[in-house]
């Protein structure tokens, strides 16, 4: 059975249709990239997904359960935790306590107490690297310690599933291999699955998820493995222009970096 | 166990004030009016900032809660001033029915507004106030727009020297005693989940939601808390104290006014700021009435846009901002 299960979901803002008749399944464990070009839908399919929006239709089914309608904080104690685009961290709070609201809200047994949150909140400071900042407030990080500090806050919630929102925007090549390597890692210590979606980073992609869809326009073009899905001539096309003598020197290069990325 | 104390010790500054705040009254002839009266406005603060401060959000219609339990205190003595052998058990039934009255309104509009976001809630609750007065004065509830006076039934259910000691005396204990209690619950929600749940509604209301915090939930446990603490405010300082209550006294939207100014000035969020800002504006208050009388909100109003501009944080946010990192650390908040 798969841990979630989206079917045929449409979300419209008006006359505006974001995301358009997607389906999708992710199972246990899997990391899976989303891929799209701006104004493609992806924030809004994770929106969906954490119950910020609820899609007009088609269901949205997690562990079996139809959570399609379940409002976003009943979501989150279930396994579903998330970081933002623009990460939200809570400013004046110190990192310590922003990521112990996470262990004590977004856990299942809602019984866990504020000293151990902030016992569980140092384990994960601890593993994204952060001990240092501890006590800082929140607001004062810069904006990679706030990316780590929204993971940390985010696995403090145990989920079961991880939707990371443009984790890697803004950053240099050296912190976005950095943040691949963190990613695989923390995949495997915690055995979450993890919805990482990236808007062009493809050097990300590449190197990270080993399935990919891509979005384009609020529909799916494509959900397979990354290697066919990055090389797929229409996914070319949508990222860098026609012509198919172009797009198919292109998808040499792409090939190429895929290869030095390893 | 000596760490679980440890969490509590931000009350003692708190209570020092407090303690000689009342020490003077006691024992300097012709203070214990000033004092009663900077106890009123610590007390309101307190009781406003459980809500402002704590949550972010901005209740233009907070004076409502005050002016019930007005009504709740005068109604209890009232009714229950001929009952024979009640005595002083009549105060504890108008707190009762003060904070039954002002908890009942808090959640009916707690319930509607709550819902909206911030400056809407701020919108909806401007209302309030006045809708309640023009409710009691044309539905002609609790006497409509001629009020209660209720000195004869004091005098009735006391006797003439212990009313007179009620609202000249105890009255102002009884606001102290609120403070104390409403220190001591802001501390106990800081230190507990509902005030890291509030920390993150006030942060971030929709990343708090994807935290997994029902936000609606705890936006209404601090505000029929900070709603029920302003009924009692009203019951004791001004029922008791003035033992008369007309409507549109009781609901001038003013009170809200300085309710927020002593928020924001002595630091929203924590909890000696509304001590300190009680005690500033409180004394400024007195100190301009004598030599600008009439001019307080003229003044206020340009002070309270440079408080939000120059120092958000008021004046304890930025004394705990200098103390951190120091052994005084443990004790502001």
């Amino acid at each position: 059975m798969a841990l979630l299960k989206i079917d045929n979901v449409t979300k419209r803002f008006g006359g505006l249709v974001a995301v358009d008749r997607v389906s999708m399944e992710i199972d246990e464990g899997e990391l899976i990239g989303i891929v799209g070009p701006n104004g493609s839908g992806k924030t809004t399919l994770f929106n969906v997904i954490s119950g910020v929006y609820i899609p007009e239709e088609g269901t949205v089914t997690f562990e079996g359960k139809d959570i399609t309608r379940v409002p976003s904080y009943k979501r989150a104690p279930m396994g579903l935790g998330r970081t933002f685009q623009i990460s939200r961290p809570f400013s004046s709070a110190s990192v310590r306590e922003n990521v112990a609201i996470g262990a004590m809200f977004g856990t299942l047994a809602h019984t866990v107490s504020v000293d151990n949150a902030l016992k569980i909140a140092d384990r994960y400071i601890d593993l994204v690297g952060l001990s240092a900042y501890r006590d800082k407030a929140a607001g004062t990080l810069t904006p990679v310690e706030k990316k780590l500090m929204e993971i940390a806050r985010a696995l403090a919630m145990r989920p079961k599933l991880l939707l990371m929102d443009e984790a890697m925007a803004g950053m240099n090549p050296k912190d976005i291999d950095d943040m691949v390597t963190f990613i695989k890692k923390i995949r495997k210590e915690e055995k979450i699955a993890i919805v990482s979606m990236v808007e062009h980073i493809m050097r990300a992609v590449a190197g990270l998820a080993e399935r990919v869809m891509v979005m384009n326009q609020g529909t799916k073009l494509i959900d397979a493995k990354t290697e066919e899905a990055l090389t797929n001539p229409r996914v070319i096309e949508i990222y860098l222009g026609h012509t198919q003598d172009q797009s198919k020197w292109r998808s040499e290069i792409w090939k190429e970096e895929k290869d030095t990325n390893g | 166990m000596k760490k679980h104390i440890a969490k509590y010790y931000p009350l003692v500054p708190v209570f020092a004030a407090y303690l000689v705040m009342f020490l003077i009254g006691r024992n300097m002839s012709g203070m214990w009016q000033l004092m009663g009266m900077l106890a009123f406005y610590c007390a309101l603060g307190q009781a406003f900032n459980i809500f402002l401060g704590m949550t972010g959000y901005v209740d233009f219609g907070y004076v409502a809660f005050l002016g019930v339990g007005t009504y709740g205190m005068a109604i209890g003595i009232t009714r229950f001033a001929s009952f024979e052998g009640l005595g002083i058990g009549i105060i504890a039934i108008g707190f009762l029915l003060a904070l039954a009255m002002a908890t009942l309104l808090s959640l009916a509009v707690g319930a509607v507004a709550l819902r909206l976001r911030g400056a809407y809630f701020a919108i909806a609750t401007i209302g309030v106030n006045e809708g309640f007065r023009y409710l009691i004065e044309g539905a002609r509830i609790w006497n409509g727009s001629e009020g209660i006076i209720f000195m004869a039934d004091m005098n009735q259910a006391f006797g003439r020297e212990m009313a007179s000691a009620l609202s000249t005396f105890w009255a102002d204990v009884m606001v102290f005693i609120i403070a104390a209690l409403a220190a001591v619950v802001t501390i106990y929600y800081m230190r507990s989940k509902i005030g890291y749940a509030l920390t993150a509604i006030r942060e971030d209301e929709d990343a708090a939601k994807v935290m997994g915090i029902n936000v609606t939930k705890y936006k209404i446990i601090a505000f029929i808390t900070s709603a029920s603490f302003a009924g009692l405010v009203g019951a004791s300082s001004w029922a008791i104290k003035t033992p008369y209550v007309f409507p549109p006294e009781v609901f001038e939207i003013h009170y809200t006014i300085e309710a927020i100014i002593i928020v924001l000035l002595g630091g929203a969020g924590t909890l000696l700021g509304p001590v300190v800002g009680g005690l500033i504006y409180g004394l400024s208050k007195y100190w301009l009435a004598v030599i600008l009388p009439g001019f307080q909100l003229l003044i206020f109003a340009p002070l309270i846009i440079i408080i939000i501009v120059a120092f958000p944080e008021g004046v304890i946010g930025l004394l705990k901002a200098r103390v951190n990192g120091t052994k005084y650390k443990i004790i502001i908040e």
